[in-house]
């Protein structure tokens, strides 16, 4: 399996991921310390077992713009979902325009650090991603 | 060695007998130890493809079925669970999986497909989750026919399509996955189901209940379902109207395609890959060359391997064990005639008659990918 050219490769565990999870989405805004109920009327739960494939998760390679990554797209996916994208510089243009329209916490004078970041590392030739091999899924 | 058979292990052995008892008992229908792992693409959400070593069996066992989320689900408490159906129906009503189950058993063994699946095969490369050949596999699914639970609800006729629901919620300003699909397929053969090989439904794949929408690309099969609603309109809104769409005629590889010129993406293509092949073999020898194949129509009617680029063909052997719209098991003996780097191909023909072609229609969502599959062989002298 390939790691990333000398940086750290992973986070710890899903426990960790989970937490950072609960702790940022907006989709589990409910408080990590309680057990999951259901509320009458509401249909479901977050899961906090969460991510439950992963043991572990893969981080953003090092750089300028990676602070800023880490803030606005983790929020709502890992980062293996830009890790393995190949984009042309007009491609994540538009992909960047799109997450802040769907509410990607960027504000204005970070949003052309991000998109270098993205550029320089995730291009048309990027080659680095490799899944991670996991553990069957549960029942 | 000779395990217990477990009562799910046993249930897939006797579904599959009654279709085929020899050929069903002859192929052990478990896939060995060291194959058995997921290639995780996605954290969070989660997205993970099955390797294609481990699709070699007729029925893909749950645990190493794809998953595919768009987010974090919202898993249903499935003590209070029920699902709404209103819309254009005289009498609305809210039915528990209790209430369902009076219902007529209805049954599918077929094909799940995301609409995804190959899309990081693709040149020009494509956005979205770089699904390569996994993100498919082949389940017994069991529920009740949507149309047994419109028709209790009164359908009205000025119903024409079917707006779906799940419990999921996306984060942020992020659009809702509200989809809908034709009500004459909904009617057809669609399945409200709470069972996958012969299991309650586990919560990756979408507890209490999803739709399965045979032949159709996995956007329709609604998970953690909480709503049907019979409507006289297509469902609106981007996964409607910006995504999931195919170019209605190919164009160049790359070239943006303009929205009134696609059209909502349904069935999946005729497509077949190959699970088995010898990393290396000695000129001569015979190796048997294994795979899957399936496609949107209800059956296959050949699948073909290559060795030569595609100039000549050699037609495999299906395996008997089919269901509508399930996917055919193949297998190839072959024994490479030279040493060197060989290149095996293979191609699917359906039973409408597509054939897979070598190059998959460029789509700017990386829809469909069903270009002809590709292995080496390493060919010793």
């Amino acid at each position: 399996m390939r790691v990333w050219r000398g940086g750290a490769a992973w986070l710890a565990t899903g426990a960790i991921a989970a937490a950072l999870l609960l702790g940022s989405s907006a989709a589990a805004a409910k408080s990590p310390k309680k057990k999951p109920r259901s509320k009458a009327g509401a249909a479901a739960d977050f899961d906090v077992k969460l991510p439950v494939l992963g043991t572990k998760l893969q981080e953003f390679p090092p750089g300028p713009g990676k602070a800023v990554a880490d803030q606005a797209c983790l929020q709502c996916h890992s980062a293996s979902m830009v890790l393995q994208q190949r984009l042309t510089e007009k491609q994540w243009t538009a992909s960047l325009e799109k997450m802040i329209r769907w509410g990607a916490a960027v504000s204005a004078d970070r949003k052309d650090e991000l998109l270098a970041y993205l550029v320089a590392n995730f291009g048309p030739e990027n080659e680095r991603f490799e899944p991670l091999v996991t553990r069957p899924v549960g029942k | 060695m000779r395990r217990p058979l477990t009562r799910r292990a046993f249930l897939t052995l006797a579904g599959a007998a009654a279709l085929a008892p020899s050929a069903a008992l002859a192929a052990a229908e478990t896939v060995p130890k060291d194959r058995r792992r997921m290639l995780q693409v996605n954290g969070y959400a989660t997205d993970a493809e099955s390797p294609l070593d481990a699709l070699t069996t007729y029925i893909t066992p749950n645990d190493l079925f794809f998953v595919r989320q768009h987010w974090n689900p919202m898993y249903p408490d499935a003590r209070r669970w029920a699902l709404i159906v209103d819309g254009e129906v005289s009498a609305p009503m809210q039915m528990t999986l209790a209430d369902l189950k009076k219902l007529p058993r209805a049954e599918a063994t077929c094909v799940l497909q995301c609409a995804g699946n190959g899309r990081g095969l693709f040149r020009p490369p494509i956005p979205g989750v770089q699904w390569r050949y996994g993100a498919v596999g082949n389940a017994r699914w069991t529920g009740v026919r949507v149309r047994d639970v419109l028709e209790k609800a009164g359908l009205k006729s000025s119903a024409k399509h079917l707006h779906t629901f799940g419990s999921d919620k996306p984060p942020v300003r992020v659009p809702p996955f509200h989809r809908s699909l034709e009500l004459d397929k909904a009617l057809q053969d669609a399945i409200i189901a709470w069972e996958m090989n012969g299991v309650p439904l586990p919560a990756l794949h979408g507890a209490p209940a999803r739709l399965v929408v045979p032949g159709w690309a996995g956007d329709h099969w609604m998970k953690w379902l909480t709503r049907i609603s019979a409507q006289p309109e297509p469902q609106t809104g981007f996964y409607m109207e910006t995504a999931y769409r195919f170019p209605e005629t190919p164009g160049e590889p790359g070239a943006p395609v303009p929205p009134e010129k696609t059209r909502s993406l349904t069935q999946i293509s005729v497509k077949s890959n190959i699970t088995e092949a010898p990393a290396s073999v000695k000129v001569g020898t015979r190796a048997t060359i294994r795979g899957f194949a399936f496609s949107g129509a209800p059956d296959i009617a050949r699948v073909e391997v290559s060795e030569d680029g595609g100039a000549n063909w050699m037609e495999a052997t299906l395996d008997p064990r089919h269901d509508p719209y399930a996917w055919r098991l193949w297998s190839l003996p072959w024994a490479p005639k030279s040493a060197g780097t060989v290149t095996l191909l293979s191609r699917a023909t359906d039973s409408q008659g597509s054939t897979q072609p070598r190059d998959p229609v460029w789509n700017p969502s990386g829809y469909l990918y069903n270009g002809w599959h590709s292995v080496q062989v390493e060919v010793t002298a």
